[in-house]
């Protein structure tokens, strides 16, 4: 599978999110791209960037969108992007044990990588010892 | 099906690139492996599953591996850890 990997958040947030997760595995086994919504930057313009982005990592498996926060303006573009043609599945809550997940499941197809990425997320949440 | 004791050596302990290494390497095998420490046993193949062992510095663990390949997935397993995940310390 090439599904892409599409990171969008608030901010330095999806950058820092990628650059760490390139630290701990080396390289990606899936294409990836992350695009901070910056201040004053209004959702048109963010979403135009978003569905570039999406269209580029488009290989033919579909684009994951892991957003920061659902119901905030990153997530909320997520809705202008579905006319671009492209296959597209929506996580938000993105944290670090689910984008490593999803690249630890980088052969999953879309669906099944989506909830995957859900389930990294729900499951990276400990409170206290393991 | 075989087992093996390994001790971590590494002074990091079992920490992200650690994991993200061993997963990794496990992965190309067909085995199954998991790692168990202490009570606790994971899919060793999974990244956040060798995470939530916390695996500090002098860790005993206890692999097992099952599958056609297994020989060979434990000599690269026993191999990694005795680079110390090529960390140098």
């Amino acid at each position: 599978m090439s599904t892409g990997v599409l990171l969008l958040a608030h901010g330095p947030l999806a950058d820092a999110m990628l650059a760490t997760a390139r630290a701990v595995l080396g390289t990606l086994p899936l294409e990836s791209c992350a695009l901070g919504l910056t201040l004053g930057e209004t959702s048109e313009q963010f979403a135009r960037r978003a569905a570039q982005a999406a269209r580029s990592l488009e290989r033919g498996d579909g684009v994951l969108v892991l957003t920061d926060l659902y119901g905030a303006t990153p997530a909320n573009v997520y809705d202008r992007l579905r006319n671009e043609g492209v296959s597209l599945r929506r996580v938000s809550g993105l944290s670090l044990p689910m984008l490593l997940r999803v690249y630890n499941y980088a052969e999953l197809p879309l669906d099944e990588l989506s909830r995957t990425a859900a389930a990294g997320g729900r499951n990276g949440v400990i409170e206290g010892d393991a | 099906m075989l087992e093996q004791r390994i001790v971590v050596s590494n002074r990091l302990g079992l920490h992200a690139r650690a994991a993200a290494k061993l997963s990794h390497l496990l992965g190309g095998f067909r085995a199954h492996a998991t790692l168990a420490f202490g009570k606790r046993s994971v899919n060793a193949k999974s990244i956040l599953g060798l995470m939530t062992l916390a695996a500090p510095l002098g860790s005993e663990l206890v692999l097992t591996l099952d599958g056609k390949d297994e020989l060979e997935a434990l000599a690269a397993t026993v191999d990694l850890f005795a680079r110390r995940f090529d960390e140098g310390e």
